[in-house]
């Protein structure tokens, strides 16, 4: 029997003209692990929170057809209902906290849904352990690594031991040994598990099912050998493939040069790897949530200065910050980047093309959806031409196709700059990459 | 100590300033919480503490020149229409120290319930008031999450060669500030629906038991107000 059921779901957001999802119909079984994969913008989210009930529910708008999970059709039940037979991790991390204590976070939803008292902490801390986050358990929340936040809020989800666990981008902040070890935790847990992904290497080498969905239609709907086939066929970027160049010898001027150097945030030193940029080559920054990759990057693009040892710079250098919620200050999207070039509406209305939003210069920056708003980010920096350029996660929420233009697009100008990317996303960094350094830095007091 | 004594005796440290009728009795209720607040990080308490005491010292300033009594003219400046003459006497700079220290100890008792106290203990103590305290500790962290969002957006502006100076430039980002605490606001209620938030038969997890330095503290804070409206 299905633990949930879509039956011809169309919905459309209140004051959207066009419906996010449409005609749907699936089934989900119980205990098994779907990959939900599409572009962005192409109705995945939606669809999970309609199998969690806050579409129709928290959002309103337009709701046509039925979902029922777990025999309750969502339309009668709220979510706050649901939850426990069915729990969500959205793709914010840092949207989704109420407590300032880890512990407590993760007991909030067993509070909720009425677990007996001398139960809470035990299932609090066993989720926590589940996802090599028990040491976590006594931190405060503001004070985590969006990796390490990310591991709280799925332990969160995990706690209330859910029939139907909705993910979300779960692993969007993850470095790749814990996003392979969460994927293989969803595989052991037992419960049915729905997860969208854009990095969709390691939920498709453990899935059962593979559904595809653009424009907010389902196109595909297949167990995971047929799906992998179909994605051969229609999405070649939606698999592993070899990396798109060869490691080079770069021969440019040097334009940043990082030894020896650490920083001290406040009594927290991170000490970071040498590094060497030249013109002409592109370099990709891996590492473990925590390692001080962003700290490398930082210093490389001057907005950190060393407590420890040198960093050389020559000429100038932008930096893309991680979140791209950073890039909404002006009031449309053409302003917000001409904000680098002293208000220079044509180079900001090329660099938008650049970065594939042309078109887009009137709209209002807080109207654009997740991965467009990271494409504003990269066109906010591209415009002001740097000699050396540093992304930190410019992947976060961006779908295959799109990481693909992005690699062909920073290839195309390699030549012009020096550039650091640093990333979570191993196959990005491959395709993008010279060469690919690792960041196997430590972290240690200032006075230890 | 648990947190809802020790949120008693801030309560009570800022009522005894506000019923206190001599100045040097609420400069050293403000001083008690200044001492405090100074126990935080400096990178967690600045902003209470600029907020407090720079409002605190611009009542002291602002106050006497709007006043309009007193007889020992210390300085009498020009004519200023609606107003009138600007002046300040040994009276209204009196009773400006007497209400800027009033302000200072109530907005330090609320930085230090902000900075010291253990909010998600005070939440879970909340039982049947669970909701109001919820929405008060959601909106303590305003602060904290508004600064952090603030050197978010001037870092950005940085990393693309936008120098963030001056009152101008800060008030730029006030509008994006806001605009981005509604929208986080907006998922956390969505993500606190999805996680049963609201939802009837709702347990809690144990907590610590209160100690006897709890009890003292209680029965002190009863003590700090009854002080404030009888002897201070």
């Amino acid at each position: 029997m299905a633990l949930a059921r879509v039956q011809d779901l169309t919905y459309r957001y209140p004051h959207s003209a066009s419906p996010a999802v449409e005609g749907i119909s699936l089934e989900l079984r119980a205990g098994e692990l779907v990959c939900l994969l599409g572009p962005s913008g192409s109705g995945k989210s939606t669809l999970l929170r309609a199998l969690a009930g806050l579409v129709p529910h928290f959002h309103g708008g337009q709701f046509a057809g039925r979902v029922e999970v777990d025999g309750v059709d969502t339309r009668r039940a709220r979510p706050s209902e649901l939850a426990g037979t069915v729990a969500t991790v959205f793709q914010d991390p840092e949207d989704q906290v109420v407590f300032t204590g880890v512990e407590h976070e993760v007991a909030f939803g067993l509070e909720n849904v009425g677990v007996p008292p001398d139960e809470i902490h035990g299932r609090a801390l066993e989720a926590l352990e589940a996802l090599g986050a028990g040491h976590l358990a006594g931190r405060r929340t503001d004070e985590l690594s969006a990796g390490e936040l990310q591991r709280v809020c799925v332990a969160s989800a995990l706690a209330l031991r859910p029939r139907l666990l909705l993910l979300d981008e779960p692993t969007s902040q993850l470095d790749a040994e814990a996003a392979e070890g969460l994927l293989d935790l969803l595989t052991r847990l037992g419960c049915a598990a729905v997860i969208s992904e854009q990095r969709p290497a390691l939920p498709l080498g453990r899935c059962d099912r593979v559904l595809f969905m653009d424009g907010g239609r389902l196109l595909l709907d297949a167990d995971r050998a047929d799906g992998v086939s179909w994605l051969a066929d229609k999405r070649t970027a939606y698999l592993a493939h070899e990396p798109l160049i060869e490691e080079g010898e770069p021969d440019g001027e040097v334009l940043c040069s990082v030894a020896g150097a650490a920083y001290a945030y406040g009594s927290r030193r991170v000490a970071v790897p040498d590094l060497e940029i030249r013109r002409g080559e592109v370099v990709s920054l891996i590492g473990g949530n925590g390692s001080g990759k962003t700290t490398l990057a930082k210093l490389a693009a001057g907005l950190l200065e060393p407590t420890e040892g040198t960093v050389f710079r020559h000429g100038r250098a932008s930096y893309l910050s991680q979140d791209p919620g950073r890039y909404l200050v002006a009031e449309r999207v053409d302003e917000e980047v001409a904000l680098g070039v002293a208000g220079d509406l044509r180079r900001a209305r090329r660099a938008l093309a650049l970065a594939d939003l042309a078109g887009f210069d009137g709209r209002h920056p807080r109207d654009l959806s997740s991965g467009e708003r990271e494409r504003l980010g990269l066109a906010a920096v591209l415009v002001t031409e740097p000699d050396l350029l540093v992304l930190d996660e410019p992947t976060r929420g961006v779908d295959p196709d799109r990481k693909l233009e992005l690699a062909a697009l920073l290839r195309a100008q390699a030549a012009e700059r020096g550039t650091l990317v640093v990333t979570h996303d191993l196959v990005f960094a491959a395709d993008v990459a010279d060469r690919v350094l690792s960041s196997t830095s430590t972290r240690d007091p200032v006075h230890a | 100590m648990s947190p809802v004594p020790a949120a008693a005796v801030l309560a009570a440290l800022a009522a005894a300033a506000l019923l206190a009728d001599r100045t040097i009795s609420v400069a050293v209720v403000a001083t008690v919480l200044l001492a405090l607040c100074l126990r935080v990080p400096r990178r967690r308490r600045w902003p209470y503490l600029v907020g407090t005491l720079g409002s605190a010292a611009v009542l002291f300033v602002g106050s006497p020149l709007a006043a309009r009594y007193g007889g020992i003219v210390y300085w009498e400046g020009p004519s200023v229409p609606v107003v009138g003459r600007l002046d300040v006497t040994s009276e209204e700079l009196a009773e400006a120290l007497f209400q800027s220290l009033r302000f200072a100890a109530v907005g330090l008792a609320f930085a230090a319930y902000a900075l010291l106290l253990d909010q998600d203990r005070l939440l879970l103590a909340g039982g049947r008031l669970r909701r109001s305290v919820l929405a008060v500790a959601l909106a303590t962290r305003l602060l904290p999450t508004l600064e952090r969002d603030a050197s978010g957006f001037v870092e950005a502006l940085r990393g693309r060669g936008v120098a963030v100076e001056g009152l101008r430039g800060r008030a730029r980002l006030l509008s994006p500030l806001v605009a981005g605490s509604l929208e986080r606001s907006l998922n956390l209620a969505e993500s606190m629906e999805a996680r049963g938030f609201g939802r009837p038969g709702r347990t809690r997890a144990p907590q610590p038991a209160w100690t006897p330095l709890d009890r003292v503290a209680l029965a002190g804070a009863v003590l700090v107000v009854a002080g404030g409206a009888l002897w201070l």
